[in-house]
């Protein structure tokens, strides 16, 4: 009797199927989608996605500070998933959906989100930010009524050296509430 | 920016074998939240990089009653977090998964890539270590199972060879009345590796079980110390007995995350919380 699956469905950050290889020195061609816009570019093995989207891409909102998995500052969603982009190579995201902070907004339009974040005064330098609105997206697409535990939790992988981060907390707790409101309307 | 190595990312497991197999300065990634640190730091020469997270087989996260639980070399520990059973079952390994590094790692970085990097601070070795957890190993030339107590063989190293590959760890049935915990201390949550990782486990039998990382080359399992509490028998004495006496079984060093002998003080403190959780006894 199997009573246990593997939670993290098709889509999730264990499965990508998509097969391909490259030499060595040798570019490769990477297929996917950033920002509900199908992407195809020749980029070599070893570049990291992080890079991919700042250098190829010009999408500017991932931000590199650490570099090593620890800051939070370059966080993107793969697949749905809340990921460090720094730690993950470009062809990994071969037949992966991206989404950036640039693909938050309708426009000129913010997300309730980034809304949160202005009204609960959640940025001073606004290094953090992007990374910040990645993660709490990540956590409330999944979870869209968390608990103060688990807002906590989703954010813990983001630092901030301006805020205090009590008002970055409360962004994500308002916006929750906000989007729920609006589901229900 | 990366050295240049080639990439390849094999639907089956045979072609990641062969590949393996073919040639020297190849690595496996799968989270790759070790993998691409050791890459930056230019720590490792990889020619050759074979992605595992296309064979679906070793997805497998899965439980058979009376068997125990498979976990597959792509599972990755956020996936355990989420699961009832995982925390139902084996507390410990699901208290082990929630403290590690922090939301987007748990995302990415899986457990089977925890054991493989073998390193003496990482936090679910001592979770499946008093599971009497067994890892299943292949290469081209077939497939073997070694006790994961026989599996670190030093800092960083394991008892895979070059041309191996990790398919998943099973952890047994623990049946009926069965609890277990992990404690940690670290200095910073969501980003170090713990600087003690205790791991308790209280059988449906009454026997006890310790496993403890970070006071060794390697984690530990402490039979020796387990077999001593299980004959006096567990009670408030035996509790703060064994408590004293896990100093005589680790080996600690001092190093960037603590001195020795504030780790030999934390392995006090940690066995007789976890002790005390699990038996309700008060000490
Ligand atoms: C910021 C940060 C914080 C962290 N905090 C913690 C923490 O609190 N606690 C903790 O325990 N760890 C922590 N870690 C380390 C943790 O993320 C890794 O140990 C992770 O579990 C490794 O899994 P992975 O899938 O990312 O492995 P990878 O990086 O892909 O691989 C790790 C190593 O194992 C090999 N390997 C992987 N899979 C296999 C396989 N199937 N067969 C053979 N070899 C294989 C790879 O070749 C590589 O050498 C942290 C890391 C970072 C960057
Ligand atoms: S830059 Fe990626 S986590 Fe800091
Ligand atoms: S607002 Fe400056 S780092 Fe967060």
């Amino acid at each position: 009797m199997t009573v246990a699956e593997l939670k993290h469905d098709e889509k999730g950050c264990a499965m990508e199927t998509a097969h391909i290889s490259s030499a060595r020195e040798s570019r490769v061609v990477i297929d996917l989608v950033v920002n509900g816009e199908r992407v195809i570019e020749e980029i070599e093995p070893n570049m990291l996605l992080l890079h991919f989207l700042r250098d190829k891409l010009k999408l500017f909102g991932a931000k590199e500070s650490c570099g090593e998995g620890e800051c939070g500052a370059c966080t993107v969603l793969m697949n749905g998933y809340a990921v460090t982009s720094c730690l993950v190579l470009a062809i990994e995201a071969n037949g992966a959906e991206i989404l950036t902070v640039e693909g938050l907004s309708k426009g000129n339009e913010l997300s309730i989100l980034q809304q949160e974040f202005v009204f609960q005064d959640a940025l001073q330098c606004g290094f953090c930010t992007p990374g910040m609105l990645m993660s709490a997206r990540g956590l409330l697409d999944k979870n869209p009524d968390p608990t103060d535990e688990e807002i906590r939790e989703a954010m813990a992988g983001n630092l901030c050296r301006c805020t205090g981060y009590l008002q970055i907390f409360d962004a994500v707790k308002r916006a929750a509430e906000r989007e729920r409101e609006e589901r229900e309307e | 920016m990366l050295s240049q190595f080639d990439y390849v990312k094999p639907l089956v497991l045979d072609e990641a074998l062969a590949a393996l197999a073919k040639e020297d300065d190849s690595y496996v990634l799968a989270g790759g939240t070790d993998l691409l640190i050791m890459l930056r730091h230019n720590l490792i020469n990889a020619r050759h990089i074979i992605d595992i997270k296309g064979i679906p087989e070793l997805n497998e996260l899965c439980f058979i009653e009376n068997e125990g639980l498979t976990i597959g070399a792509n599972v990755v520990v956020n996936a355990l977090v989420d699961s009832e059973l995982v925390k139902n079952k084996y507390k410990a390994l699901h208290d082990a998964a929630s403290c590690l590094a922090s939301f987007q790692l748990r995302n990415r970085a899986t457990l089977v890539g925890n054991i493989c990097n073998a390193s003496p601070g990482a936090d679910l070795p001592p979770a499946l270590l008093i599971y009497d957890a067994v890892v299943k190993i292949a290469s081209v030339d077939g497939v073997r199972e070694v006790p994961l107590v026989e599996f670190f063989t030093g800092v960083k190293k394991t008892v895979l060879s070059d041309e191996e590959l990790v398919i998943s760890v099973f952890l047994p049935d623990p049946g009926e009345n069965d609890s277990s915990c992990y404690m940690r201390q670290t200095r910073l949550k969501g980003h170090d590796l713990s600087t003690v990782g205790v791991a308790c486990r209280l059988d449906g039998e009454g026997k006890v079980s310790v496993a403890i990382g970070a006071v060794a080359t390697t984690p530990l399992r402490l039979t020796a110390l387990e077999a001593e509490i299980n004959q006096r028998g567990i009670s408030e004495e035996t509790i703060l007995w064994a408590s004293n006496a896990i100093n005589d079984h680790i080996k600690p060093i001092s190093d960037v995350r603590a001195s020795e002998a504030y780790r030999r003080h934390m392995a006090s403190v940690l066995l007789k919380r976890c002790l005390v959780t699990l038996t309700g006894k008060e000490v």
